[in-house]
């Protein structure tokens, strides 16, 4: 589920700023939790997959992103069936299934950077009570997004390697390198942000640079 | 630029009394595993700071102007896997732009042409997991250049990487015009080059044109 869903493209939906889309998805939450009329909710539905439908997502990435939802709905629908009406699990399950559609038609006509433009400017204003460094949020969401399928993929490529050497099954022999290789990596990440300049790491910019220039003796 | 160097480390000297003033368009390092070679150019742009002495590039002391060094430094790591930040390409090299606050065009023209200038245009909108060690080593080596850096330090960057991909980026680092400072193994690419250092535990041992550089390293280490 996590890591970068964007999928390049040029539909209408790719050319809207990020804030907009990010908006109308917020506000379709809220209007879908007011509204109860399972016929609305239906028509809603079909009219997020209609948008998602412009995007022309790729059908294998949407079959990956919609079966663990559609299991979870099921489940939701199921015990809403059981313990309500009717009902109350047909608004409940064409409520979630419009939020999902229209969010992951947002995520895929959104880039990651452009989506934490947007979070760093809602942050802003947090920013000035000196409790959030938006930078420093808005860096983390994407080292987030960027390395879980890397963690991934070396949890598979552990989980392998122990398979071949007869320790299958055994978490010790799993997680240890996991852990290992995942702190060694992040050292040398963050020493790789640290060369590339990035200055959210000093809040205020005193640490490095600014104030600090009375060395300026030649060499 | 390096006065009187020491860097220490749980008691231990990593680097012991470095003299070294580096001018050269191509100079390389060499030395051993453990010699000390990394954290002699990790000096170079304040990620190592020395315990003694005094590290300047261009008169600014790496200690107290890290952020300027660093915007005239750029420095490539060995492992290709985590110098990529961002999940799209083109985001990645638009991170360190960011700062400069360039008009959205002008940011996305300077992208492609750093990107267009190693052969990997193609890849702007690919996502960074999905990319080849030598594509990644690439893709780092443009987000280093698109913030044209005077001077670019690599610390093995061919290490890693398979004999193509290898030849791509030796063809890289020879080409471009920027001043680079090569930590490598890889003697064919460091042949031509205008001096070498040799280290060896923490000291530099020899700093020679390449040809007799090499020679004594590999008669020494070899
Ligand atoms: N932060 C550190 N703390 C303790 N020891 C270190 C640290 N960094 C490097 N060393 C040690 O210093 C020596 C030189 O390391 P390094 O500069 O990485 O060598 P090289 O790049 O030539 O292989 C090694 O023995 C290494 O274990
Ligand atoms: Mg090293």
């Amino acid at each position: 589920m996590i890591g970068s869903l964007y999928i390049g493209g040029d539909s209408l939906l790719h050319r809207q700023p990020a804030w907009r889309k990010l908006l109308v998805l917020f506000a379709a939450g809220i209007v879908l939790f007011v509204v109860q009329a399972p016929e609305i909710l239906a028509g809603a539905a079909v009219a997020a997959a209609a948008i998602l439908a412009t995007v022309r997502p790729p059908l294998r990435a949407l079959r990956r992103q919609l079966t663990g939802v559609a299991i979870i709905l099921a489940a939701i629908f199921a015990a809403n069936a059981v313990f309500a009406d009717w009902g109350t699990a047909f608004a409940m399950l064409f409520r979630l299934s419009t939020l999902v559609l229209l969010a992951l038609a947002v995520t895929m006509t959104t880039r990651t950077s452009d989506m934490l433009e947007v979070v760093e400017r809602v942050l802003q204003p947090l920013e000035r009570t000196g409790l959030v460094n938006a930078a420093r949020v808005s860096l983390a969401v994407s080292l987030a997004i960027r390395f879980v399928p890397e963690i991934f993929a070396r949890y598979r490529e552990i989980r392998d390697a122990q398979a071949a050497r007869g320790l299958a099954g055994n978490p010790v022999a799993l997680i240890v390198p996991l852990v290992v290789r995942t702190l060694k990596s992040a050292e040398e990440i963050a020493a790789a942000i640290d060369a590339r300049g990035f200055e959210g790491a000093h809040p205020s910019g005193s640490a490095s640079g600014r104030t600090g220039r009375q060395g300026g003796t030649a060499s | 630029m390096l006065e009187g160097v020491s860097v220490v480390r749980d008691g231990r000297a990593i680097l012991d009394s470095v003299d070294l003033t580096l001018r050269e368009r191509r100079i390389a390092v060499l030395g051993p595993n453990g010699s000390g070679k990394s954290t002699l150019v990790r000096l170079l742009n304040g990620l190592v700071t020395p315990s003694k002495g005094r590290v300047a590039v261009d008169g600014h002391d790496t200690a107290k102007d890290a952020a300027l060094v660093r915007r005239r430094v750029g420095f490539v790591f060995q492992n290709p896997e985590n110098q990529i930040v961002f999940p799209i390409v083109s985001e990645d090299l638009a991170f360190g732009l960011k700062h400069l606050k360039l008009p959205k065009a002008e940011l996305h023209r300077r992208v492609l042409e750093a990107l267009e200038r190693f052969g990997i245009g193609h890849l702007a909108e690919r996502q960074s997991h999905t990319l080849s060690g030598g594509e990644r080593q690439l893709v780092a080596l443009a987000a280093v250049m698109v913030m044209k850096p005077a001077l670019v330090v690599f610390d093995e960057p061919t290490t890693l990487l398979d004999l193509r991909n290898r030849n791509r980026i030796r063809a890289a680092i020879t080409e471009m015009p920027e001043s680079a400072i090569v930590v490598s193994h890889d003697l064919d690419l460091v042949r031509d080059f205008d001096r070498a250092i040799v280290i060896d535990q923490g000291r530099v041992v020899r700093d020679d044109r390449p040809g007799p550089a090499i020679d004594w390293y590999r008669a020494h280490f070899g």
